[in-house]
């Protein structure tokens, strides 16, 4: 690393460890409960896991992404954070309000709306929280010897994500006019701004790996973005088939949808073909293999799973069933755990100074959770094609439905445990670096220099 | 090739575009969605059963339009569905109805909220959702071709209160109405075939289905069937219910009654 400040991001990269381990903690418990072990339904009823499961996700993406942009702004702005003070200050507070919210979940207190399920006062000190972020990295960018692409299209990610975590804060007397705005705050995160994040971020990641002159990798990055926007705008259509809508939304989200693995697909070639360009391999293997791997399996699980259920016609089966657990699973994980994933894995040893990036224990903890996970979004594609099957097209129970797909979540929790030990080495692998260090600063610990210079 | 300013010029000109087409359309969906939705339907009791809905994250479960988690049915036509008297019985405590399965919290609702839920789901079920939830287009083909063409309740037999709220025939079938081939796990995980109520009176006595409906467990450990009595259904009511379902066999009505088609 170049600044003592970036050093921040460290502890927003082991907070989110911590968070992703509670989360897949939650899953299990879900898991668990869809075979029908629910001893804890007392206590963790089947929708507190579920919200705390998806909150968690959520928490732990964002506080990658922040950790991400402590890091990348100063590096690409040439100059130390503006704030570091204030940056403990949001960490602390980021981890305050989700700690809150969870404990609220278990008490049954509720704004209550798919992945919006905070109480609402507890939003108001998200906004104040992440305008404490904004402000830190904005100004460290404004006032910074340089503005370049990567840093620009990174903020720009962040900020709309603030912005559009406002329309969510609407109260709303008609289900339909609520649940419309809800998709712009979790459609137009996901399949919008939040992959202008994951560009800047995979954009920084193959300057540093690949050595590929930054004006080629960043003028991609604007197709990709440009891409991304061009079909994941009107894409938000697929939400707005059968809320209440008027019927034109089938036929613009049923054409938009479908071009939406397009960007997907752009961000896979242009990931792999800056890494061939590249020719010669930087040191910290592990942090390349986990990058095409984000940008392969973003494609795979956002683009193709995505595809596979937006048609208006096949949708309208498969609207509300477990083939949209089965796409989500792949997608998260594919498109944004794995680029924070990626990132640690690049940044670990830059803050720490240990060259531990080539060693067994990473390359199982990519191969293991990535098996793991694929084997899961196989179990609940199985278990999803069967409900949609005898339940939506033959018109069995649900109860009776559920009971004949219960198998499939025996292979969901084999899998699960299978992605679990993948994770549990990734975290391993983490605390072996130690903490971050003033020794690392200016030290050539990733070779990028080196490398840079033999190029 | 492209430039970087020509990419730069693709994704600001794109985004823009796209932004204000999305825009354009989110006026005319505002413009649209009241005479859709019925929102002039929107009364304070269905307003109170959303925020009941909301506070009590039942999208963690359940779906609405489609909306929400797997765990638990989809509820945009469950008024249409099970019937209001179902839904008060299940909403006040609904492992009395699915005993031994899959379990929903018990709320505690007063009846007033009961009374909130039910219009919010009611209000739901008659939103325009351009066809969803769509009719099983197999369905038909599993019906038995007898239960289709049964005649309706024949004249003069009087329907208690339970059927007619579609209470019982919510698993059950009668004369063509309710819910013909329904399965349901029993409490040790095999799916049992819920029988059509239409010739019951050949299978059981008038003893054995009082008793029988008085306490299901006693008879068949296990059976999905709810045990109602006394908390839902009145000894009372089982009696009406008994001699409506005796009653409709032809050999115990009066020979100048009007036969079934």
């Amino acid at each position: 690393m170049k600044f003592k400040t970036q050093k921040i991001a460290y502890w927003f990269f082991a907070s989110a460890m911590l968070l992703l381990t509670l989360q897949i903690l939650y899953g299990f418990i879900m898991g668990f409960a869809r075979i029908g072990w629910d001893g804890l339904h007392d206590w963790i009823p089947f929708n507190t896991a579920r919200a705390t499961h998806t909150n968690l996700l959520v928490v732990w993406l964002l506080a990658g992404f922040m950790g991400s942009a402590y890091y990348i702004i100063p590096e690409e702005a040439n100059r130390e954070l503006e704030w570091p003070r204030l940056a403990w200050v949001q960490l602390i507070s980021l981890l305050v309000v989700g700690v809150i919210a969870i404990v609220c979940y278990h008490m049954n207190i509720w704004e209550g709306r798919k992945f919006l399920e905070i109480p609402r006062p507890l939003d108001y000190l998200v906004v104040v929280n992440v305008l404490m972020f904004l402000a830190n990295i904005g100004v460290t960018l404004w006032r910074g010897s340089q503005h370049t692409t990567t840093s620009i299209v990174l903020y720009m990610g962040l900020l709309f994500a603030a912005l559009l975590y406002l329309p969510g804060m609407l109260t709303l007397d008609n289900q339909t006019l609520d649940s419309f705005y809800r998709w712009w705050v979790v459609h137009l995160w996901v399949e919008g701004v939040w992959e202008l994040i994951m560009g800047g971020i995979l954009c920084f990641l193959l300057i540093k790996l690949t050595g590929v002159d930054r004006e080629v990798v960043e003028k991609w990055l604007y197709i990709i973005v440009g891409l991304t926007f061009l079909s994941g705008i009107l894409g938000t259509g697929h939400h707005y088939y059968y809320i209440g809508t008027p019927k034109y939304w089938l036929i613009v989200g049923g054409i938009f949808s479908s071009l939406e693995p397009l960007a997907f697909l752009g961000m896979a070639v242009y990931a792999v073909a800056m890494a061939r360009k590249g020719g010669r391999k930087h040191p910290n293997r592990i942090a390349l293999t986990w990058s095409l791997g984000c940008a392969i399996m973003s494609f795979v699980g956002a683009g193709f799973l995505g595809i596979a259920h937006t048609i208006p016609q096949v949708n309208l089966y498969t609207h509300g069933t477990l083939i949209t657990a089965m796409h989500g699973h792949l997608a998260f994980w594919g498109a944004y755990a794995m680029i924070v994933l990626a990132m640690i894995a690049y940044t670990l040893p830059q803050l720490t100074g240990r060259k531990l990036w080539d060693t067994a224990m990473a390359n199982w903890a990519f191969w293991t959770s990535n098996i793991g996970m694929v084997g899961m979004t196989g179990a609940l594609a199985v278990a999803g094609i069967t409900q949609v099957s005898l339940e939506r097209r033959l018109g069995l129970d649900f109860l009776a439905v559920q009971k004949e797909i219960e198998m499939h979540f025996v292979g969901m929790l084999l899998a699960g445990a299978l992605f679990t030990v993948g994770i549990g080495l990734f975290i391993v692998n983490f605390f072996r670096h130690g903490l971050p260090s003033d020794e690392a600063v200016g030290a050539d610990v990733a070779g990028d220099a080196a490398w840079a210079g033999a190029k | 090739m492209l430039s970087k300013s020509q990419a730069r010029a693709f994704f600001l000109g794109g985004t823009g575009l796209f932004t204000a087409a999305f825009l354009t359309l989110t006026i005319d969906t505002h413009r649209r969605i009241p005479a859709r939705t019925h929102s002039d339907a929107i009364t304070p009791e269905v307003v109170r059963g959303k925020r009941i809905w909301e506070s009590n994250n039942c999208m963690g479960c359940h779906t609405l339009f489609g909306e929400g988690a797997y765990y638990a049915p989809e509820l945009t036509k469950s008024v249409e569905r099970r019937g209001k008297a179902f839904l008060r019985i299940f909403l006040k405590d609904p492992q009395v109805l699915y005993p031994g399965q899959r379990k929903m919290v018990k709320y505690d609702f007063t009846a007033e909220q009961i009374e909130d839920v039910i219009a919010f789901l009611d209000w739901c079920g008659k939103v325009d959702l351009n066809g969803f939830p769509a009719p099983p287009p197999l369905g038909k083909t599993v019906v038995p071709v007898a239960v289709q063409q049964r005649a309706v309740v024949p004249a003069g037999v009087e329907v208690p209160a339970l059927f007619a709220e579609k209470t019982c025939l919510a698993c059950h079938s009668l004369l063509g109405k309710g819910t013909p081939n329904v399965m349901l796990p029993s409490t040790t995980g095999e799916l049992v075939a819920v029988p059509s109520l239409d010739e019951v009176y050949l299978r059981k006595t008038r003893e054995e289905l009082v008793t029988w409906i008085t306490d299901p467990q006693k008879i068949k450990p296990g059976t999905p069937m709810p045990t109602l009595v006394p908390a839902v259904v009145s000894p009372a009511e089982v009696q009406q219910i008994v001699d409506f379902l005796m009653g409709l066999n032809p050999a115990a009505r009066p020979a100048n009654s009007p036969k079934p088609n």
